[in-house]
């Protein structure tokens, strides 16, 4: 139930003061998703936001919404979850890089395939912030960390060239320090229909260094504006180029979401005949039932 | 005149020996005789040996058949691979195809029936199976007409003619018994009214849909997958929805966000799959979220024997998950208790918001079993929601007296809070100061209270003083009732917790004090009840006995009788 009540950013705060360092990126992203929220006209009530655990999977707590902070990886398959019992919720998952590309990548591969109704708000910071600075999947190799002194052996992913590849069907790229990009974003991932997958580059101050806003900020240029978003090449090729931060919609095509085969399969299976009754049910344990009277 | 007749049936993939089976259960069910039916496989996915034993009474049927009055055999190398599983009676006659001579001290008499030349004969080659029903059905005084419907019924859908040959099958093959002079006691029994025919597995699927549930997520795994099946064919039918997830993490992931949505969830995996969902157990539990859990049990640990019931996931389940975690068990022992214990684990779930784990195994979750319609109906309860007019300043985790606090469902307008994995206070913001910690282990812990006072479920057999209490849970119940009955006398009874957590634990005691003697029957090598009952109650010293042994072959009669006899003659090992 969309509303006419005009909420803005502020109604979407909670009481609860974020534990984040200051500087970090994540005060930007959470702005955002504020006027993100208010800008998508849906009342407080009707929104859930599903996060994992990290610096990033706080944030669930700051947003007066119904909010889910879960486990370490596992916030994909929550909110299908949720998104399954109630499709009229807007269901966001929110996350960091490492809950959502390390521990819980298998998730994310799933919910991408089946273009699951939700969106992924993915908070990448290229570090594990909450347990002090080691390495994660977004980390560049060769780094040092507090877990890779000698410099990370590992490659990093590219969150969205990974999305794409996994068969998201909307995928975009935001900067923490663009509060207003961010937030178009958010909105327009928020209507996507199917599984929307937003990586925002948000700098950890602390682990990364104070350096990281200048220097990302440099690199940041909007996706070109003879991208085709329907092409997943060219989607993959804006990803690629490491001079530049690439922030806008990458990809965005359309195709059957989870709550629509959803949908699809109570037809094929009931089609327009009233539902069966439990008698019907048992039946299929005996031609015996229901007993014939003596 | 036998009151009742145990066979099995023993053959290659394609010999249709589990096909013979299920049609003498079906047919036997249908005409009010109790039937119990049991499958056993080789390791091939497709083709390889199979097996069936089939138990018909006229009184209900607690244990799978032990010694058989009947085996059929359709070539002897697959019957090498049951040899531990399947015994005939000493009176026991064996049938098996001609040319192929039966080794020897099996049984008392072995006739060769040319089973392959009769279903040739009568034009439906493929059949033996039902040839060797026809001559099962003479010698054993089976239900003729009924076995022919059941027939007609399963090839109804195939082409033209093939119902007709296999009726001739049939019929050849009790002309050819109506010519054996063999001395066996026919089953004598008076028809009634017909009986389902459903196995755990099914019970627990449509004890779900009966308590409400309306989604279900779960990942393939044997021995629980056929509650998979059925709830992807029947929740799309009545607007539920079934989804096949990644991963077990993934399937009680989506569990717990589907409950926390609002709608009733469960998910049904093996011990594998507990395992991975350790730590959403946990969540769950802390985060309040009703949750039910089927757990098949199969051989363990780790892979382990997938295809054979065990009952060594008790502690496991008992206790999984770090942390201090409260959750109900509820145990399962037959087929109709598999559908009250879903129910109940529902009720449960919903009414204390706290992940409920029902312990079924492998032997109950796939056997088929007749059973009555009438004893499908359980009373379903509902989770605390708070009207409208509660929600001023909502704290959803406010102390109760019992422990629950009213919860809203996403999309209540005024009833938002962060659920949390965290430790949390009242409103389900993070905290990490001891007080608040301890103030919430107590509320979650005061449900466990609540549920004991509330579940006190067991069953308990024979005198109330007895020289010889036996304790059993789960599937050894049927075995442990039987063997009570043939003991016979005012000296032996049995206690049979269903709930495993909480224990209903003062009944227990009570029980425990007043036998002379206490001997624990399990099928778990490292005797998981025995030690689990040694931390839940006190079992006296020297006058406790443990028959505990691996899974892989179900606990006989004879054997829980034997153990029993033993102690009351005071041969037994003391522990």
């Amino acid at each position: 139930m969309s509303c006419e009540a005009v909420y803005n950013a502020n109604d979407y705060k909670s009481d609860l003061k974020p534990v984040w360092c200051p500087g970090c990126g994540d005060f930007g992203v959470l702005t955002s998703v504020y006027r993100a929220l208010a800008e998508s006209r849906r009342e407080p009530h009707e929104t859930v936001i599903v996060s994992g655990i990290g610096c990033s999977s706080r944030l669930p707590g700051y947003v007066e919404t119904y909010g889910f902070n879960s486990l370490h990886g596992r916030a994909l398959p929550i909110a299908t979850g949720v998104k399954l019992a109630a499709p009229a919720l807007t269901v966001v998952a929110v996350g960091g890089d490492g809950d959502g590309i390390a521990i819980g990548g298998n998730h994310f591969l799933h919910a991408a395939r089946r273009n699951v109704d939700i969106t992924y708000l993915m908070m990448d910071n290229e570090i594990y912030g909450l347990t002090k600075g080691q390495a994660g999947p977004t980390t560049p190799a060769g780094d040092k960390t507090k877990s890779t002194t000698y410099g990370n052996p590992d490659a990093s992913v590219d969150p969205c060239r990974l999305a794409i590849s996994l068969g998201a069907s909307w995928v975009a790229r935001g900067f923490s320090g663009d509060v207003k990009g961010t937030t178009a974003l958010i909105a327009r991932a928020i209507a996507h229909r199917g599984f929307a997958f937003l990586n925002v580059v948000s700098p950890c101050v602390t682990w990364r260094g104070d350096d990281q806003h200048k220097e990302l900020r440099a690199k940041v240029r909007s996706v070109p504006a003879d991208h085709d978003t329907a092409s997943a090449e060219a989607a993959q090729r804006l990803c690629g180029e490491s001079e530049h931060l690439t922030v806008g919609v990458l990809y965005d095509v359309e195709r059957p979401t989870l709550l629509g085969e959803m949908m699809s399969i109570r037809w094929r299976a009931q089609g327009d005949a009233a539902p069966p009754t439990r008698t019907e049910m048992l039946r299929t344990f005996g031609a015996g039932f229901p007993r014939t009277s003596p | 005149m036998s009151q009742q007749v145990a066979l099995a049936v023993v053959g290659s993939g394609g010999d249709g020996a589990v096909a013979a089976g299920d049609i003498i259960a079906i047919a036997c069910g249908g005409v009010g005789l109790h039937v119990m039916k049991t499958e056993a496989y080789g390791p091939q996915i497709r083709g390889g040996e199979s097996s069936c034993t089939v138990r018909v009474s006229t009184t209900p049927v607690r244990a799978q058949a032990g010694a058989v009055d009947a085996l059929v055999v359709f070539s002897w190398d697959d019957f090498a691979r049951f040899r531990d599983e399947i015994s005939v009676a000493g009176s026991g006659i064996v049938l098996h195809e001609e040319g192929h001579a039966a080794p020897e001290g099996l049984g008392r008499t072995a006739i060769a029936v040319p089973f392959a030349r009769l279903a040739k004969e009568s034009g439906a080659p493929q059949s033996k199976n039902i040839a060797a029903l026809g001559v099962l059905a003479a010698l054993l005084g089976l239900p003729a007409d009924a076995i022919r419907a059941a027939v007609k019924q399963r090839f109804a859908k195939k082409k033209a003619g093939v119902v007709e040959t296999n009726l001739r099958a049939f019929d050849a093959g009790q002309a050819f018994a109506a010519g054996l002079t063999v001395d066996v006691e026919p089953l004598m029994y008076m028809r009634g009214a017909p009986h389902l025919l459903m196995s755990g597995n099914e019970a627990c699927a449509v004890a779900a849909i009966d308590a409400g549930c309306r989604f279900f997520a779960g990942y393939p795994i044997t021995p629980s997958s056929e509650i998979l099946h059925f709830l992807a064919e029947w929740l799309p039918r009545i607007g539920g929805s079934s989804l096949q997830t990644e991963d077990e993490l993934a399937a009680i992931g989506a569990v717990i966000g589907g409950s926390f949505a609002g709608v009733k969830s469960m998910t049904a995996t093996s011990g594998p799959g507990l395992s991975l969902m350790a730590e959403m157990l946990g969540l769950a539990s802390i985060a309040e979220i009703p949750a039910v859990i089927v757990n098949v049990q199969r051989g363990g640990p780790s892979t382990g024997i997938p295809t054979k019931s065990e009952q060594s996931d008790l502690l496991h389940a008992v206790h999984a998950s770090h942390g201090d975690t409260p959750r109900a068990v509820i145990a399962c022992s037959d087929v109709a208790d598999a559908y009250h214990a879903t129910v109940e684990a529902f009720n449960i779930a919903e009414e204390f918001q706290i992940p409920v784990i029902v312990l079924s195994d492998q032997l109950v979750a796939q056997r088929k079993e007749t059973i009555d319609a009438d004893a499908l109906v359980h009373d379903v309860r509902e989770r605390r929601v708070p009207p409208p007019h509660e929600l001023e300043g909502y704290r959803r985790y406010a102390a109760g007296d019992d422990g629950v606090s009213p919860m809203t469902i996403p999309g209540m307008p005024g009833g938002m809070y962060q659920t949390n994995g965290l430790e949390h206070d009242e409103r389900g913001r993070p905290s990490a100061m001891y007080g608040v910690h301890e103030r919430m282990n107590a509320k979650r812990y005061r449900k466990m209270e609540a549920i004991a006072r509330e579940y006190p479920l067991y069953r308990c057999y024979g005198p109330s003083r007895a020289r010889l209490g036996i304790l059993c849970w789960g599937s050894a119940e049927g075995v442990v009732r039987e063997a009570l009955d043939r003991i016979g006398g005012v000296s032996v009874a049995a206690f049979v917790p269903r709930m495993l957590a909480p224990l209903p634990a003062r009944e227990l005691q009570s029980f425990v004090d007043a036998c002379d003697e206490i001997l624990i029957v399990e099928l778990s090598f490292s005797a998981q009840f025995h030690r689990y009952l040694r931390t839940e109650i006190d079992l006296p010293r020297g006058r406790t006995h443990v028959h505990a042994r691996s899974g892989g072959k179900p606990l006989t009669v004879e054997e829980v009788a034997g153990a029993a006899t033993r102690v009351l003659a005071a041969e037994e090992v003391l522990v």
